[in-house]
C-alpha cells in the first residue's frame, strides 16, 4: 500500500474515532438548550447524554465482532453511515424520544465504526503498536474537545447543528474507507487475520472504567458549574473549558517520552483526581482558578486513558475485540459517573440554591440601607427567583438603577457584590462534594492499575 | 538504573508533587470554607448593637421583629423578608409553608412585641411608648403590623398615627 493511500486512509480512521468518541461527551454544553427547546425534565435531558454511552458501553465488542466477521472495512463505512445518518436524525428531532432513539442508533453505528477501525489501522500505519496509539490519542482528544465543540456550535448556531455537522464529518471519513469495503465486497475475503479471542485485561478495562467515570464528573460538572451556577453563557463556557483538550495535547507529547504505560497510567490518574480535587475545593468562583485543575486533568487524562488502552490492548489478539473492551470499559464508566453523581449534584444545587439565597437576603438585612430599601430589594430578590426557577439568579439586574447619590450607590454596590458572593458561594459549594467523589474515584483507579501486568511498550 | 524506569518514577512524582501543590494551594486560599454564609437561628437573640438616631433603631426594630415572627412561624428569616415583600410572594410563602393569613398575624404581632421589648432593654425605646406600643400591636390587623415592620422608622416617627392626638407628646421618648 502506497503511502499516498495510507495517510488520508489513517487520517480518516483517526477522524472516525475522534468522531465517534467526542460524541459521549459533545452535547454536555447544549443540554440546556435541549431542555428548553424540547420542554423536557432534567432528569430527561441527561439522557441524551446517558443513552448514547450506555449503547456504546453494550454494543462495543458485538460490534467489534461482527467487524471481524464481516471485514472491518465493511463494518466501518457502514458504521460510520448509520452514525451519519442517526446524526441527521438527532438534527432534526423534535421530541426527546425520537433525539434519544436516535443517539442509541448513532451509538451502534459509531460502535462498529471505532472496533472496525483498530482492525483497518495495523495494515495501514504499518505498526500495531502505533496503530494502538493513534487509535487511543485520538480516543483520547475527542472526548477531550468535545464539549468546547459542542458549545460552541450550540452558541453560535444552535444544538442540531451538533448533530448536522456529524453528517458531512462522517462521510469523508468513510470515504477513504471505501476502497477496503469495495475489495472485501468484491474478493469475499476478510482481511483481518483470524486469531483465537484471549481474555480482556482485567485490571486495565476496570481502571478505565473508573479513570473514564471520573473524567465524564470532570466534564459533565464543570460545563454545568460554568453554566448553571456561574451563568456563563455556553460560548464562554466552550473557552474555558477547551483548556483541558489543549492540556491533553500536551499530555499526549508526554507520551512519547516515557515508555512504561503503567506510570503513565498512575501518574494521569493522580493528575485527573488532583485536578477533580482542585476543582472541588475552588477557593473563589472564578474562572481563571478552573485553569490550573483543567491543565491536571486534561494531561492526566491524554496520560491514563492512552497509556490503558495499551495496555488493555498489548499483545493481545484480536485487536478489536480488545478494542471493544475498552471501548465499553470506557463509556460503561461514564454511565455510572454520570448516574451516581447526577442525583448527589441535584440535590447538593437544591440546598445550596436555598442556602446562598438565604445568605444573600441575610446580607441585605443586616446591612445599614434603610428598611425600606432593603425590602425593595428582597421583593426584587423574590421576583428574580421566580423568573428564573431552579437556577442560581443573577442578582445585579435587582439593583438597577443605581441611586444618582454617590454615598449611597456605593454602599448599593457594595452590597450588590456581597449578595453575588454569597450566590457564588453557594452554586460553587454545590458542586464540591461531586468534584471530590470524581476525584476518589480516579484514585481508585490506582488500585487496578498497580495490579496491572506491568507493561514495557 | 536504566532511562525507562526513571522517566517513570519522575513522571508519577511530578504528578504527585502537582496534584498536592494545586490542593494545598487551594485549601490556604480557602478552598474548603468557600460557602454560603450560616444563616443564624432566628429564635436566638440578636443584640442590639448601639444603635445611634431613629434609622439605626428603625433597622433594629425591623430585624428583631422579622426574628420573632419567623420564630413563631418555624422559618428562617430571609425566607419571612422574602414573603413580606410582596402580596404575590406572601401568596407563594402562604402556599409553600401552608400558613394561613391569621397564622402569620399572629406570628407577625408576636415579632413586634419582642421588637418592642429588645428596643426597650438597649434602651432605645422608652417605656412610655413601649407599654402603649405594644397595646397597640396586639390589635393592629396584619397589613398594618406588616406595615410597621417594613417602615419601622416612619412608623416610630409618625407615632402620631398610632397613638392619635398623644403621638405627638411621645415622640419625645423616642431617641
Amino acid at each position: 500500500m502506497g503511502t499516498e493511500v495510507r495517510r488520508p486512509r489513517a487520517a480518516a480512521l483517526a477522524l472516525a474515532v475522534a468522531l465517534v468518541l467526542a460524541d459521549s461527551s459533545v452535547v454536555v454544553l447544549a443540554l440546556p438548550d435541549i431542555y428548553r427547546d424540547l420542554d423536557t425534565s432534567v432528569a430527561g435531558v441527561t439522557w441524551v447524554l446517558i443513552s448514547f454511552n450506555l449503547v456504546m458501553a453494550l454494543a462495543a465488542v458485538p460490534a467489534a465482532h461482527l467487524a471481524r466477521r464481516v471485514g472491518p472495512g465493511r463494518a466501518a463505512a457502514v458504521g460510520l453511515a448509520i452514525f451519519a445518518g442517526a446524526g441527521l436524525a438527532c438534527g432534526v428531532a423534535d421530541q426527546l424520544s425520537t433525539l434519544i432513539l436516535a443517539r442509541c442508533i448513532q451509538a451502534l453505528g459509531g460502535a462498529a465504526a471505532v472496533a472496525a477501525s483498530l482492525e483497518l489501522l495495523p495494515a495501514t500505519v504499518g505498526s500495531e503498536r502505533r496503530a494502538t496509539a493513534i487509535w487511543a490519542s485520538a480516543g483520547a482528544t475527542g472526548a477531550a474537545l468535545g464539549p468546547a465543540v459542542g458549545g460552541l456550535l450550540t452558541e453560535l448556531v444552535s444544538w442540531q447543528s451538533i448533530f448536522l455537522l456529524q453528517v458531512p464529518v462522517a462521510l469523508a471519513a468513510a470515504v477513504p474507507i471505501l476502497s477496503v469495503a469495495r475489495d472485501e465486497a468484491a474478493t469475499g475475503i476478510v482481511s483481518a487475520e483470524r486469531r483465537r479471542t484471549g481474555r480482556p485485561h482485567l485490571a486495565a478495562n476496570v481502571a478505565l472504567a473508573m479513570v473514564s467515570a471520573a473524567i465524564a464528573a470532570a466534564l459533565f460538572l464543570l460545563v454545568l458549574l460554568l453554566i448553571e451556577g456561574w451563568r456563563l453563557s455556553p460560548i464562554e463556557a466552550a473557552a474555558v473549558v477547551t483548556v483541558m483538550p489543549l492540556a491533553a495535547l500536551l499530555g499526549s507529547r508526554l507520551d512519547r517520552h516515557v515508555p512504561s504505560a503503567r506510570a503513565r497510567a498512575a501518574a494521569g490518574a493522580i493528575l485527573v483526581s488532583g485536578g477533580l480535587a482542585g476543582l472541588g475545593l475552588l477557593p473563589k468562583a472564578t474562572v481563571l482558578l478552573t485553569i490550573p485543575p483543567q491543565i491536571l486533568v486534561g494531561v492526566g487524562l491524554a496520560l491514563v486513558l492512552s497509556a490503558l488502552t495499551e495496555t488493555a490492548l498489548h499483545g493481545r489478539a484480536p485487536q478489536a475485540i480488545h478494542g471493544g473492551w475498552t471501548i465499553s470499559a470506557r463509556h460503561a464508566g461514564v454511565v455510572i459517573g454520570l448516574l451516581a453523581l447526577t442525583p448527589i449534584f441535584t440535590h447538593d444545587i437544591a440546598q445550596e440554591r436555598k442556602d446562598g439565597i438565604n445568605a444573600a437576603t441575610a446580607v441585605i438585612l443586616d446591612s445599614k440601607v434603610q428598611p425600606l430599601l432593603k425590602i425593595s430589594l428582597a421583593q426584587k430578590i423574590e421576583d428574580r427567583l421566580e423568573e428564573e426557577k431552579g437556577k442560581v439568579p443573577t442578582i445585579g439586574p435587582a439593583f438597577e438603577p443605581l441611586p444618582d447619590d454617590p454615598a449611597e450607590r456605593s454602599e448599593v454596590v457594595q452590597l450588590r457584590d456581597e449578595l453575588q458572593d454569597q450566590l457564588n458561594r453557594g452554586a460553587t459549594h454545590a458542586f464540591s462534594p461531586s468534584f471530590l467523589l470524581a476525584a476518589l474515584l480516579g484514585l481508585l483507579a490506582l488500585i487496578p492499575i498497580g495490579l496491572a501486568r506491568r507493561v514495557e511498550l | 538504573m536504566s532511562e525507562s524506569p526513571r522517566r517513570g518514577r519522575i513522571l508519577v512524582g511530578g504528578s504527585i508533587v502537582a496534584a498536592l501543590l494545586l490542593v494545598g494551594i487551594y485549601l490556604a486560599a480557602g478552598g474548603a470554607s468557600y460557602t454560603p454564609e450560616k444563616t443564624q437561628d432566628p429564635c436566638q437573640p440578636r443584640p442590639w448593637s448601639n444603635p445611634q438616631g431613629l434609622g439605626e433603631i428603625a433597622n433594629q426594630f425591623t430585624i428583631s421583629a422579622l426574628d420573632g415572627a419567623a420564630c413563631q412561624l418555624g422559618v428562617s428569616r430571609e425566607a419571612l423578608a422574602r414573603a413580606l415583600a410582596s402580596p404575590a410572594a406572601r401568596e407563594r410563602f402562604a402556599k409553600r409553608y401552608g400558613i394561613g393569613d391569621a397564622k402569620l398575624a399572629k406570628a407577625i404581632r408576636a415579632g413586634l412585641l419582642r421588637a418592642i421589648s429588645d428596643a426597650e432593654e438597649a434602651n432605645a425605646l422608652s417605656p412610655l411608648i413601649a407599654g402603649p406600643l405594644r397595646a397597640t400591636v396586639e390589635r393592629i390587623p396584619l397589613e398594618q403590623a406588616i406595615e410597621l415592620i417594613q417602615n419601622a422608622r416612619s412608623a416610630l416617627t409618625g407615632v402620631e398615627g398610632i397613638f392619635g392626638p398623644a403621638g405627638r407628646l411621645l415622640e419625645e421618648f423616642i431617641p
